[in-house]
């Protein structure tokens, strides 16, 4: 927890050095939308923390992050074990266990999954119009440091997940944090590679 | 009252009394007709699934041609409209297993319904490996959802039950419900409450399935939705209609030409009526016959009935054509009945061997045609000539009369074209390996189209093969649960070698009672159970209580009472149970339905060693063909015994080898080149090819016997134009059933239609000595 906390007080640092240089130009979702619009495919490095209440420790995990415009996302969990999860469209391939077992289903099935993965997908896709369907959307920083506050508006999402707050600078996101509604929460922070 | 007045007085009463005894009549579809007096336990089974087992009841339904998104709204709309529909028992379309009810059942009923649980599986160890899976779990991108099972479910029960119900691979889910892999066509699987026999039931259920959809479909505003549906209920639906389709077209078109031409050369409607006199009596009293002796009717019976008596048309034409002011119809009659006689005679010997088959269907049909020829002939002799006005005479025939016997007498130069076609016959029917076509399939008047979208829809719902089957049989309905599970572990085995993809079995949803009490008594009590997860849970990071859920949940299953098929009711699991597990009149019947299955002969070998004679993999494809091969070579071998009959009779009656052998070689010839030529025209034949020739001989041995008889008195030009005139309404009348698509009135249609004119060209060829020259 104090680690996270930390990486968030580090974050608002860095971002706080830069936000002289924007402040002309007022910083707009759509702003934001367009940075990422722009980028076609990425790749980044992850390590992700679980903070469980019943667990007395965060769990963690790492790996690779791999996006391709315009519906592609792969989740490839290296650490603690290999785990894959491929994104394409609707479709959802969930790939685990040795030997490797797959699971397919749609995001339509679980709404929880899809508020969850659209909240990453939709903007590196800088679709701000599926953003809005699923969540109530708020955008708040500058280009150099940015939070984007995503609220649930599916019930049976909110039930579970109160908020999702990406945060990250110009077309690069640095970190997700889902909230959800028990308190639980989990942390992933991002590292892109160099193109 | 003279002769003729009483054998009229005789005919009603004989008429009234057939006509109580018909409507008593009992009709049935019932498929038993097929098996063999001493049915094997498989074929038995067999019949059985066929006539009311799960698969034959499955309707697989594709709505396509919108959207994803509106494809699953009309799935669901549709599910919702049938399932209150009694006329269904069973909607999958996806959600129906996982319908609130359904999982609840499964969670609340996790520690009896799961086949991990053993007392190992709760030992601090298993827990430690459990414990480490579920933090693996919660790591996982699933983990958030996973949370509140965890705690409850450590050692995943739900999702090994789940897993197991949806079958491995199910169809793919969108939004709900199941789809193909293209996301183009949403799929269900439905069951009728009917049994498959059943067909207008079926029938009725299809329509409401179609009235479904479409207000579905207008409430959706999706115009281009579309359904499509198969299974075995489809077929039979569509195969009797398509029959009936065709039979009533083909058979009015046949009927108005002959109805004609009769007319044309009759000149009278009346004497065109009592033309159908003897035929229609003939079948009055056929089925009363049956429905006396077998105690009810099979619908086959009726149908091929009908058909194999149609020689008794030509009776009444012979008795009219040869029927001259001079001699009046009883002088004809006494000139023609001796040939006419000898022809029912023969006809018969063909029949009888019917009458001794082993198959109640075969039996019933001879005893049909017997009793409706008798009493054709009968008719025409004795009631026809009083029901015909005085000096009756078919009149303004006699220049066609003298124009066909011209021709027939030319005929002799025929016999070296006959001896080259039945040599050409033989070589067709030498040279195929494979002359009759032993697959049940090969009567299956579906067409290909459809057995494609089967295929199709098939295969994207992982549905059951509808081939492979194994049935359990035990005297309660907990054995037979106890015996399913034995077949289980030989299946699972047999599923690790790969001999199979997957199997349904009834003690998946609900296990016989000593299974679900190993299972109770194998769960530790609260107080040691809370110690394993403390002692597991070390070096793991869940904080203490985390997993009170699931200890009260263990206690809670040890205290509750054992699962019975009423803890099931209502849901949709009573459904599935009822499905494969069936009472029936020798007990209990537990049905396990394979699919994927790589090597039948493999798994057969793993079910031997459970060394239970009641276990039986039942192939039913493999099954249904054997038992119609065993039908077919049945019916050909009787068949050919009456070949020997009708040698025998002819012999006797017409004494002199050369008469014999004309008229004998004449129905053989005709028989033999008319088969040839089918077969040359790439049909493989069939059991409805065999009845076509059986009518053959029928109808041809009459032409056969006339020109032996002109023998003695020379053919005149009125019989030869009878035989001319009969010969073209057989002709005409089966001819244009040749052209039907569907297999049963094609090959009855082509065989007659070739092989009756054959015969008469044949008979006349073959004609003995001077016939024909006077």
């Amino acid at each position: 927890m104090r680690t996270a906390v930390a990486a968030t007080l580090v974050a608002l640092g860095v971002a706080g050095g830069h936000c002289a240089e924007d402040l002309e130009a007022p910083w707009t979702l759509p702003r934001l939308m367009s940075e990422f619009a722009a980028v076609r495919s990425s790749r980044a490095r992850f390590t992700e923390r679980k903070f469980m209440r019943m667990l007395d420790r965060p769990l963690e995990a790492s790996g690779t992050l791999a996006w391709d415009a315009p519906s592609r996302l792969e989740k490839l969990t290296l650490r603690p074990k290999r785990e894959r999860m491929l994104v394409e469209q609707e479709r959802v391939t969930m790939e685990r266990g040795t030997p490797p077992k797959q699971r397919t289903l749609s995001l339509g099935d679980i709404p929880m999954l899809r508020a969850f993965i659209e909240s990453i997908r939709a903007t590196l896709a800088g679709d701000l119009a599926t953003l809005e369907r699923f969540h109530r959307v708020e955008l708040e920083g500058t280009a150099e440091h940015w939070r984007l506050v995503l609220q649930p508006s599916e019930a049976k999402t909110k039930s579970v997940v109160r908020v999702i707050r990406i945060v990250g600078r110009r077309g690069d996101i640095a970190t997700v944090e889902i909230e959800q509604a028990d308190g639980d929460r989990s942390v992933m922070t991002l590292v892109r590679d160099e193109p | 009252m003279n002769r003729s007045h009483l054998a009229i007085a005789a005919w009603l009463l004989l008429l009234a009394a057939a006509a109580a005894v018909i409507a008593q009549t009992r009709y049935s579809a019932d498929l038993s007709a097929f098996l063999p007096r001493q049915p094997s336990a498989a074929q038995q089974l067999l019949v059985d699934q066929l006539r009311d087992g799960v698969v034959s009841r499955l309707v697989l339904v594709g709505i396509g041609g919108a959207p994803p998104a509106k494809l699953a709204e009309a799935s669901r709309a549709l599910a919702q409209r049938l399932r209150g529909d009694p006329r269904f028992v069973r909607i999958d379309n996806g959600d129906a297993l996982y319908t609130e009810r359904e999982r609840a059942f499964v969670f609340e009923h996790r520690y009896a319904l799961s086949p991990a649980i053993d007392a190992a599986h709760f030992s601090t160890e298993a827990l430690h490996a459990a414990l480490e899976d579920s933090l693996e779990l919660l790591a996982s991108p699933g983990g958030l959802a996973a949370k509140p099972l965890v705690q409850a479910d450590p050692t995943g029960e739900v999702l090994l039950l789940t897993d197991r119900m949806a079958g491995g691979s199910r169809p793919e889910l969108h939004d709900g419900v199941w789809v193909n892999s293209t996301s183009t066509e949403a799929l269900l699987v439905l069951q009728t409450q009917a049994p498959g026999f059943d067909i207008d039931a079926q029938e009725d259920a299809l329509a409401a399935l179609h009235t479904g959809f479409e207000d579905v479909r207008r409430a959706s505003g999706a115009a281009g939705l579309e359904l499509a549906a198969s299974g075995p209920a489809v077929f039979a639906v569509q195969s009797r209609a398509a029959i009936k389709g065709d039979a009533v077209r083909f058979s009015s078109l046949a009927t108005g030409l002959v109805a004609l031409l009769l007319l044309v050369t009759f000149r009278s409607p009346r004497v065109l009526a009592l033309g159908l006199v003897p035929v229609l009596s003939g079948a009055a009293v056929g089925v009363a016959a049956v429905s006396l002796y077998f105690g009810e009717v099979h619908g086959i019976t009726l149908g091929f009935g009908a058909t194999l008596i149609g020689e008794a048309v030509d009776y009444a034409i012979y008795l009219f054509m040869q029927t001259d002011a001079r001699r009046g119809a009883a002088g004809t009659l006494a000139r023609i009945w001796p040939t006419l006689r000898l022809g029912v005679l023969t006809s018969i010997c063909g029949f009888s061997a019917l009458l001794l088959s082993g198959f109640p269907g075969l039996s019933q049909l001879g005893l049909f045609s017997i009793a409706g020829l008798v009493t054709a002939a009968l008719v025409t002799r004795f009631v026809l000539p009083g029901l015909l006005p005085h000096r009756f005479a078919i009149i303004g025939v006699e220049r066609a009369g003298a124009i066909v016997r011209r021709t027939f007498q030319h005929a002799r130069k025929l016999r070296p074209l006959l001896a080259v076609a039945v040599v050409a016959a033989f070589a067709v029917l030498l040279s195929r390996e494979q002359l009759w076509n032993d697959e049940l399939a090969s009567l299956s008047p579906v067409p290909m189209r459809d057995q494609l979208l089967d295929r199709r829809l098939r295969e994207a719902l992982g549905a059951a093969d509808v081939r492979h089957i194994v049935v359990a049989r035990a005297a309660g309905e907990d054995q037979a649960l106890a015996l399913a599970e034995r077949v289980e572990l030989a299946l699972e085995q047999a599923q690790g070698e790969r001999l199979l993809a997957r199997f349904e079995s009834p003690a998946q949803v609900l296990p016989s009672a000593a299974t679900q009490l190993r299972r109770r008594d194998s769960l530790p009590d609260a107080p040691t159970l809370r110690r394993r997860v403390a002692d597991a849970s070390l070096g793991l990071p869940f904080r203490s209580g985390t997993f009170e859920p699931f200890i009260e949940a263990v206690a809670q299953a040890r205290a509750a009472p054992l699962l019975d098929r009423a803890s099931l009711t209502g849901s949709a699991l009573a459904v599935r149970l009822d499905a494969l597990l069936a009472r029936h009149s020798e007990g209990w019947f537990a049905m396990l339905p394979l699919s994927g299955v790589a090597d039948a002969k493999g798994i057969e070998h793993a079910l031997a060693t459970l060394a239970d004679p009641h276990v039986v993999m039942l192939d039913t494809k493999s099954e249904a063909d054997a038992l119609y091969r065993s039908y077919l070579h049945d019916a050909i071998a009787l068949s050919l015994a009456g070949a020997v009959a009708i040698v025998i009779l002819l012999s006797a009656a017409l004494r002199t080898p050369r008469r014999v052998f004309a008229v004998c070689v004449a129905l053989a010839a005709a028989v033999l080149v008319a088969t040839a030529t089918l077969v040359a025209l790439g049909q493989a034949l069939t059991i409805f090819h065999l009845v076509g020739m059986l009518l053959v001989v029928a109808v041809g041995s009459n032409y056969a016997l006339f020109f032996d008889r002109a023998l003695v008195e020379g053919i005149d030009d009125r019989t030869a134009l009878s035989l001319a005139l009969a010969n073209t309404t057989t002709v005409i009348g089966f001819g244009m059933l040749g052209f039907s698509s569907a297999p049963v009135l094609t090959a009855i249609g082509s065989t007659v239609g070739i092989g009756a004119f054959l015969s008469l060209a044949f008979a006349a060829a073959l004609a003995p000595g001077e016939a024909g020259m006077s």
